[in-house]
């Protein structure tokens, strides 16, 4: 019995550099999975290969009983993966509300959005969507006005409009306050369950936070899996760590 | 709490204001007959206004979906040939072959007429084939390019070639085409009854009404859910693809679209101008339409628009003279370089800054003067997306 | 077989003229990512130059070089200084801006100078042809060849073993980065958009005298440029050199087999179907996204 989304012997090369080498990793249905490792651990890397955005050169990933491989990125996000970006991506010249609007994406086809009147059938939702991140006093505001943490926020609500059913979360709490990665932090293990998630952190505070079962990757594989403290303690992921000062402060 | 009418947004009130404003400027277009009785002067304006709906087509491609289209007279031609087609062969023959030839085709030692003018005895199918053919290619040529995620610079190298290219074979094919001299000696197009006199107010209303009709056409586009995705491709092409949008999909059907459009003007222009022309699907009209839309704001529909009547009017107004014309294109030039630079929106960007700074004095918020930058400083940074 | 050489040297002279005039703009667009639509009217500032130092001050072709090379780089700094500067990060809005230059450019000449033809003198010395492998060739068209590939081969020296060179690669690779090592960015760029400039007024002055020189001559120039730099692959000289000529007997052959239109319509074509399928131009190194 395969897990919910299973990667198999995944190699990702660059040029000739492995950034994937062998990776083995396996999220259950409903999970809140934390993704940490030095740099150049090939976090961003698996997301990215997860969501379509680069291809592999061997193995295979499997999500929900469908091959991903092959899938082009916009398949791929049809089949229920969704995914936040290190660098906070929106629409920037949209307003807030343009932004949610267009996350809701449970119909993608052209034809289907050429139909008048969409506004009114979405206002109520996006209004729930933009309390839920806390910017429903800017719902009518250009994107690009936001603060660095509300943009990240912004982002995330896309996510929860988009309603996938597997969450890739690259750094989602960079650049926010301690009190803002509080807040996301509560977010987190409120999808949890009704979504299942992968995030990508530094900080140990937040993925110990949210986390329940963490993986380690270093130099393009799966070194290490358990909980905070098995982490913590295991031998090999503090050498790996070693040359960037410990795991906490990655 | 109707947080959509908040007293504090402008963008809540902006759609509205928008088909408000365009529904006077119709009105206004249907109104100038009534104030002018010249009818050399209204086919003048007739053609300026179809001008605009060139301009207000590449509007929708380029300003909306990020598609700088550098062939948009590519579909403007062809809208031009398919009327001219059907109204040469129903001209008075004088230098006719057998069966009604058209005269270049005579002169060519053609002897009947090839498979593909045959159709064109049927002003319906004229008509039909003035858009369809035009979205047609473009849907074709969107799929080559988009289907390959071409993007930027290379998409505005892809249409000026296309185009090129149609223009060096139609002046090639000169027994087909008429080559250089283009199809002219047109008849007049009678419809309903009413003959479509180049200089005539028929004529004026035609294309006052395609005009309204194109307009809201492409208004309404903007206002569904598909116009606001073509948007959020053009700010970040990538981020709607991880959406589940096929990226692909929704460019072809804009571009097919603005192309369609672009067709229909075309059409207008041969009725107007009473023939078509291989500079009608140019590179200098191409890029002019791109500086009408400029000018105007590449990202209102009917700042394009009026952007269009503007310059092409000012520099009809001047041609009379021939030391006016040219010193007008150097202006002209220079106020072009100045408007990118420092007017990424056009014209009708700097009207809606002005609204925007109206409606902050009007209600306690943001600075003003904040507001105002930071758009421009959005605009800086959102025009680079490639 | 003399048809075939001959065609060979239809194809050669075509290359070099392509080359010549690409070599600028291959620069600034490599470089600066800035698509120049003015690089036409700078060949047309090129040739008018040649034609102006022949009919008032009575210079011939070669003296008329390294001025008109100064003052159509002097020309390119500035627009460089005052408008292109302010459009970084929109190579978008480049093409527009650069084009209403070009507009303006052509504009000041037809009303200062005027729009009818003008003609520039082949220097004595060359005006004959010799001949090659059994073909008669013209010398001067010998004589472009070799300007080509001297003026290639220097502009490969500049970029490869000079400071400035050096400093413009850093400014490619990351130009933050290389400003943050006291790199200047803007003099490098306006040197590097004042340099490709040169190029294109030396482009129109050596191909004055093959052709007739008017306000609107540069357009056609413009075009064909371009396609010769997106063949060859943006950032990659050698893939200039290569395209450029791979266009010329492309474009000769076609032409002697059809005509001219169909000659240009095709390789338009074809290079459509080469952006599609590979952007990054037939000869350029992979660059990691």
């Amino acid at each position: 019995m395969s897990a919910y989304l299973q990667l198999s012997d995944i190699q990702v090369s660059f040029n000739g550099f492995l950034a994937l080498n062998q990776l083995n990793l396996e999220v259950n249905k409903g999970e809140l999975r934390c993704l940490i490792g030095p740099n150049g651990a090939g976090k961003t890397t698996a997301l990215d290969l997860i969501c379509g955005k680069i291809k592999h050169s061997a193995g295979s990933v499997a999500f929900d009983g469908i091959m991903l491989d092959g899938l082009e990125d916009y398949e791929i996000a049809r089949a229920g993966v969704g995914r936040k970006f290190q660098v906070p991506s929106v629409f920037r010249e949209l307003t807030v509300s343009e932004n949610l609007q267009v996350a809701r994406a449970k119909h993608p086809g052209v034809f289907r959005n050429l139909r008048p009147g969409y506004r009114r059938a979405d206002d109520e939702a996006v209004d729930r969507l933009a309390i839920l991140v806390g910017l429903e006093d800017h719902l009518n505001m250009p994107a690009s006005f936001l603060s660095h943490g509300q943009t990240q926020w912004l982002e995330i609500g896309m996510l929860v409009a988009q309603d996938a059913a597997l969450i890739l979360m690259d750094e989602p709490t960079a650049g926010m306050t301690s009190q803002e990665t509080q807040k996301t932090a509560d977010l987190f293990l409120r999808l949890k369950g009704r979504h299942t998630l992968i995030v990508v952190e530094h900080d140990m505070g937040f993925v110990k936070a949210i986390g329940d079962v963490i993986s380690v990757m270093h130099l393009g594989r799966l070194l290490a899996q358990g909980s905070a403290s098995e982490v913590e303690s295991n031998p090999e992921v503090r050498k790996a760590y070693l040359g960037s000062g410990g795991i906490t402060h990655a | 709490m109707p947080l959509h009418n908040s007293a504090s947004s402008s963008a809540s009130g902006r759609p509205s204001i928008e088909l408000i404003t365009i529904l006077v400027v119709c009105a206004i277009i249907f109104a100038v007959p009534t104030l002018l009785n010249n009818d050399y002067l209204l086919n003048k304006l007739a053609r300026y206004l179809v001008l605009g709906i060139l301009a207000m087509s590449l509007s929708l491609s380029w300003g909306y979906a990020g598609i700088l289209n550098l062939g948009q007279a590519m579909s403007f031609g062809l809208g031009s040939y398919a009327m001219a087609m059907t109204l040469k062969l129903k001209t008075v023959p004088v230098h006719t072959g057998p069966q009604g030839l058209p005269d270049f085709m005579v002169w060519n030692n053609v002897t009947s007429l090839p498979w593909f003018w045959q159709p064109f005895e049927s002003h319906l199918f004229a008509i039909c084939a003035g858009m369809l053919v035009p979205a047609a290619v473009a849907a074709a040529l969107g799929w080559f390019m988009f289907r390959g995620r071409v993007t930027g610079v290379y998409v505005a190298i892809i249409t000026l070639a296309a185009m090129v290219v149609l223009n060096l074979v139609i002046i090639d094919q000169q027994q087909y085409t008429g080559g250089f001299n283009g199809i002219t000696d047109l008849a007049q197009l009678e419809y309903f009854g009413i003959a479509f006199d180049a200089y005539s107010r028929a004529t004026y209303y035609l294309v006052s009404f395609c005009l309204t009709g194109a307009l809201l056409l492409a208004y309404a586009f903007t206002q569904t859910k598909a116009g606001l995705i073509i948007q959020a491709i053009r700010d970040h092409e990538s981020r709607v693809r991880y959406f589940g949008y096929d990226v692909g999909a929704y460019q072809i059907a804009a571009f097919a679209l603005s192309a369609a459009i672009a067709g229909l003007a075309g059409m207008l222009y041969t009725i107007v101008m009473e023939f078509a022309s291989p500079t009608f699907l140019g590179v200098q009209l191409s890029l002019s339409v791109v500086v009408w839309c400029a000018v105007g704001g590449r990202q209102s529909l009917l700042g394009a628009l009026l952007g269009a009547i503007l310059v092409a009017g000012v520099q009809g107004a001047l041609s009379e003279s021939a030391a006016f014309v040219e010193t007008w294109t150097l202006v002209m030039g220079a106020l072009f370089v100045l408007i990118v630079l420092f007017l990424p929106k056009g014209l009708a960007g700097l009207a809606g800054s002005l609204w925007t700074l109206l409606q902050w004095r009007r209600v306690d918020g943001i600075s003003p003067v904040r507001q105002f930058h930071q758009t421009e400083g959005g605009h800086e940074r959102l025009s680079s997306a490639e | 077989m003399d048809q075939f050489i001959q065609q060979i040297f239809t194809g050669l002279s075509i290359g070099s003229i392509l080359l010549l005039v690409a070599l600028g703009l291959s620069i600034i667009y490599g470089s600066m990512g800035i698509i120049n639509l003015a690089h036409g009217e700078f060949v047309m500032l090129g040739a008018y130059g040649a034609w102006l130092m022949q009919t008032k001050f009575g210079l011939g072709l070669f003296a008329s070089l390294v001025p008109i090379f100064l003052l159509v780089a002097l020309f390119g700094w500035l627009i460089e200084r005052f408008v292109l500067s302010f459009l970084n990060n929109r190579p978008l809005d480049t093409i527009l801006a650069t084009w209403g230059v070009g507009i303006m450019l052509q504009q000041a000449v037809r009303l200062t100078v005027g729009g009818e033809l003008r003609y520039v003198k082949m220097p004595e010395l060359l005006s004959s042809s010799t001949e090659v492998l059994g073909v008669q060739v013209s010398l001067y068209r010998i004589f472009l060849l070799g300007m080509a590939v001297v003026l290639f081969a220097l502009t490969w020296l500049l970029m490869n073993r000079t400071t400035v060179g050096m400093k413009l690669r850093a400014i490619i690779q990351d130009r933050s980065i290389a400003a943050s090592f006291g790199v200047n960015s803007r003099r490098i760029y306006g040197l590097t958009f004042a340099y490709g400039a040169g190029l294109a007024g030396l482009a129109g002055a050596l191909v004055s005298p093959l052709k007739s020189v008017s306000p609107e001559m540069g357009t056609t120039y413009v075009i064909d440029a371009f396609m010769v730099v997106v063949l060859g692959g943006v950032q990659s000289l050698i893939g200039t050199v290569a395209s450029a000529f791979i266009l010329g007997e492309l474009s000769g052959a076609i032409a002697f087999l059809q005509n001219d239109t169909v000659a240009k319509a095709t390789v338009l074509l074809a290079i459509v179907v080469l952006i599609r399928f590979k952007p990054q131009g037939m000869f350029s190194a992979r660059v990691r996204a």
